[in-house]
């Protein structure tokens, strides 16, 4: 018989084992983070919350790579549409975030090009075919999008397409991670480390974070097995006071990682410090396109000029990414700020930690 | 028809439009009401209640696996209608089609009409073309609307609901909503799934005529199971709770849901119906629906409570609890 991999980790028996054991050792009052906000989805989807004992907290971390996206950076992508003969490619998540005046879905409805794709190699197809048009792609994505976008600009280069252009809002996973560590009032007790981007990455990535604070870190998948595993081990660590970076996601991820992934984004991309949406600047959490790809840069290819603009009054994205705050701690929740007239990217996102205890709460 | 794609002048009212109406319309559909050409149809009625429905249907694309806008705006009012209690007779059929529209592509729509309207043993008695030209409309949008009759003791309404009844659904849910997105361009999945677009009048009526009671019918079209299961809480103030482990999904449509980030509660479905019926007849009911070859898949998924007024709760798998809310935003245009 196949393993289908969705009915096996979903197994009702096994999750209610799970759930006895995690019952059995928690003793201590617990604040653990999901860093991915499929992670996010996918613990309100299967009520995971609702399984857990009372003492254990779960906190959405900054892993929405919608949500982290710089305002300053939703500009650009506004004004680029108003560029003659441009057409703004997106991934259908971005194209409601608000900037500070408007979204991409405002600028469609007002008559600009604006288009979903599901893969940057349709952004590139496209430039094959309107070869009178500028075809831009905005680069929103971890690890787990930036290869692609490498491999997209990789093939742009080789076929000589130069109508095609990206701009870039890459992030990286670990040094935020450090840098929320190094963040005052910070109160976690664990990291529930993302499947997707570690696919990528490898369990190595974390290893220097994990050094230097001794924090309880396991890397799982997004199944419900999964999920309640990885807080089992997380309670465990903690009861027993021996913190550890531990894989508990091996059908999927390895020590190095994906290493063809990283060789591609890493000829293409070089690391550099990025504006994290209410975390601010995080130094060498971002990628930004290598010398020989600036053709591909769409920044420099058009002069996108946008002002600094303060962040919603009130909104307290920044410190729901941080644990800091809950959704419902902040002011704008449920009142100014909901799935159908978001004020920040929280709730914009299906993946945001807001639209998801709306949706679920 | 001589001309192989449709002219400004087939929308004009004029020559042209008498031509394809005499020509290709008239023939596939014909019926002692359209054939006599009035601006309307007239028609007896029995005595007693009407149910009366529109829908306007804008698919993309308009060819999918299981069937075509055609038999979709068909099936959609009858199935509309049929979800009011009543028997569906007749239907109006209004098309807006894009100037350059291949005559072909028209010609199968409407045969598809033509065999949905038969099949379910209902006439389609009036309508109109509209042509626009190019680019101001996408292919081809066509409106249905439809006239039934309510059998005497009939009374079901979404704000029936009373705590107690079971909830059966009569097959598995995201399979229209799922091939259509899965046929879109760029998108295009290696699948057998197929629409489930289908009339359900005659099951209604089988259920109907059963001597059991019946609160509540509704075809959970746009918006998925999850949001239709929201509207009758609310309308009928009263909480519901359903299992996830007796949802019925096929694989593949699984398959692509995880693959895309979708939730098969929230997608559309063309051919199921909900039924919230009192314990006592659950058992009944479900077994007249599982007879008919639209409702071979049927289940009972979850029962009404008088708990949480106006909210609708799911069992997880692992145990857990998450309310379903109503669908936020649109998270597939296009589908009907």
């Amino acid at each position: 018989m196949s393993l289908k991999y969705i009915d096996e980790y979903r197994d009702a028996g096994l999750a209610r084992q799970l759930v006895k054991k995690i019952q059995a050792v928690s003793k201590k009052k617990l604040r653990l983070m999901e860093v991915c906000g499929t992670h996010t989805m996918s613990i309100f989807r299967h009520g995971i919350r609702s399984v857990l004992p009372g003492g254990i907290t779960l906190l959405s971390g900054p892993g929405c790579p919608v949500c982290v996206t710089a305002q300053k950076d939703i500009d650009a992508f506004v004004e680029l549409t108003k560029i003659k003969d441009v057409i703004v490619t997106t991934f259908g998540d971005l194209i409601k975030v608000p900037g500070s005046g408007s979204s991409l879905a405002n600028e469609k409805a007002s008559g600009a090009d604006v288009r979903i794709v599901y893969s940057l190699f349709d952004a590139v197809n496209l430039a094959r075919k309107n070869k009178d048009k500028e075809i831009v792609f905005c680069g929103v994505g971890f690890e787990t999008t930036i290869p692609t976008i490498a491999a997209g600009i990789l093939i742009a280069a080789g076929d000589k397409i130069d109508n095609f252009s990206v701009y870039t809002s890459n992030k990286l996973t670990p040094p935020a991670l450090a840098a929320l560590m190094e963040t005052p009032d910070i109160e976690i007790d664990g990291f529930i480390l993302p499947g997707h981007v570690s696919v990528i990455t490898g369990t190595n990535a974390y290893r220097d974070t994990f050094e230097k604070y001794d924090m309880p870190s396991v890397i799982t998948g997004f199944e419900p097995i999964d999920i309640l595993k990885a807080i089992l081990i997380l309670i465990q660590q903690n009861e027993e006071g021996k913190p550890a970076l531990e894989n508990a996601y091996p059908r999927a991820v390895s020590d190095q990682g994906n290493v063809k992934a990283k060789e591609i984004m890493n000829r293409v991309f070089e690391v550099c410090d990025a504006p994290w949406r209410g975390l601010g600047e995080i130094p060498f959490s971002g990628m930004k396109l290598k010398k020989e790809f600036q053709g591909f840069d769409a920044a420099l290819k058009f002069d996108v000029n946008v002002p600094d603009m303060p962040e919603p009054k009130g909104c307290a994205c920044g410190q729901i990414l941080m644990g800091l705050k809950t959704p419902k701690e902040c002011a704008l929740y449920k009142k100014r700020c909901t799935p159908m007239n978001p004020v920040g990217p929280c709730m914009v996102s299906t993946e945001g930690s807001c639209a998801a205890f709306y949706r679920y709460n | 028809m001589a001309e192989e794609k449709i002219l400004l002048d087939h929308g004009s009212g004029g020559k042209v439009s008498h031509s394809m109406f005499a020509e290709l319309i008239l023939p596939l559909f014909e019926n002692p009401e359209l054939s006599k050409q009035d601006d309307g149809a007239i028609f007896d009625v029995d005595k007693g209640k009407l149910a009366f429905s529109t829908d306007s249907y804008v698919v993309d694309p308009i060819f999918f696996p299981g069937g075509n806008i055609g038999d979709l705006a068909v099936n959609g009012t009858i199935n509309d209608v049929s979800m009011c209690g009543a028997v569906p007779k007749f239907i109006s059929v209004g098309l807006i089609i894009e100037e350059g529209f291949p005559v072909k592509d028209l010609k199968l729509i409407l045969e598809t009409m033509a065999g949905a309207a038969g099949k379910a043993g209902v006439k389609i008695v009036t309508g109109d073309t509209k042509v626009v030209p190019r680019g101001k409309a996408d292919k081809i949008f066509i409106n249905t609307s439809g006239i039934g009759v309510i059998p005497k003791g009939v009374d079901v309404s979404g704000g029936n609901a009373e705590p107690g009844d079971k909830i059966i659904i009569s097959g598995t849910i995201a399979d229209h909503g799922i091939t259509v997105l899965s046929s879109r361009e760029g998108l295009r999945f290696d699948s057998d799934i197929q629409s489930d677009s289908a009339p359900l009048n005659r099951m209604v009526s089988s259920i109907t005529s059963s001597g059991c009671d019946i609160h509540v019918l509704r075809d959970p079209t746009r918006g998925g199971l999850g949001t239709t299961l929201n509207e009758i809480a609310s309308q009928s103030r009263v909480g519901i709770k359903i299992d996830e482990l007796s949802l019925p999904v096929r694989g593949a449509v699984q398959g692509v849901c995880e693959l895309l980030g979708f939730d098969p509660l929230y997608i559309a479905n063309e051919g199921k119906l909900i039924a919230f019926v009192p314990e006592k007849d659950a058992g009944k009911v479900l077994e007249i629906i599982r007879q008919d070859e639209f409702g071979k898949d049927a289940v009972i998924i979850g029962e009404v409570t008088n708990e949480d007024p106006g909210k609708v709760f799911l069992q997880t798998a692992i145990g857990g609890t998450r309310i379903i809310d109503m669908l936020t935003g649109e998270q597939l245009p296009r589908i009907c």
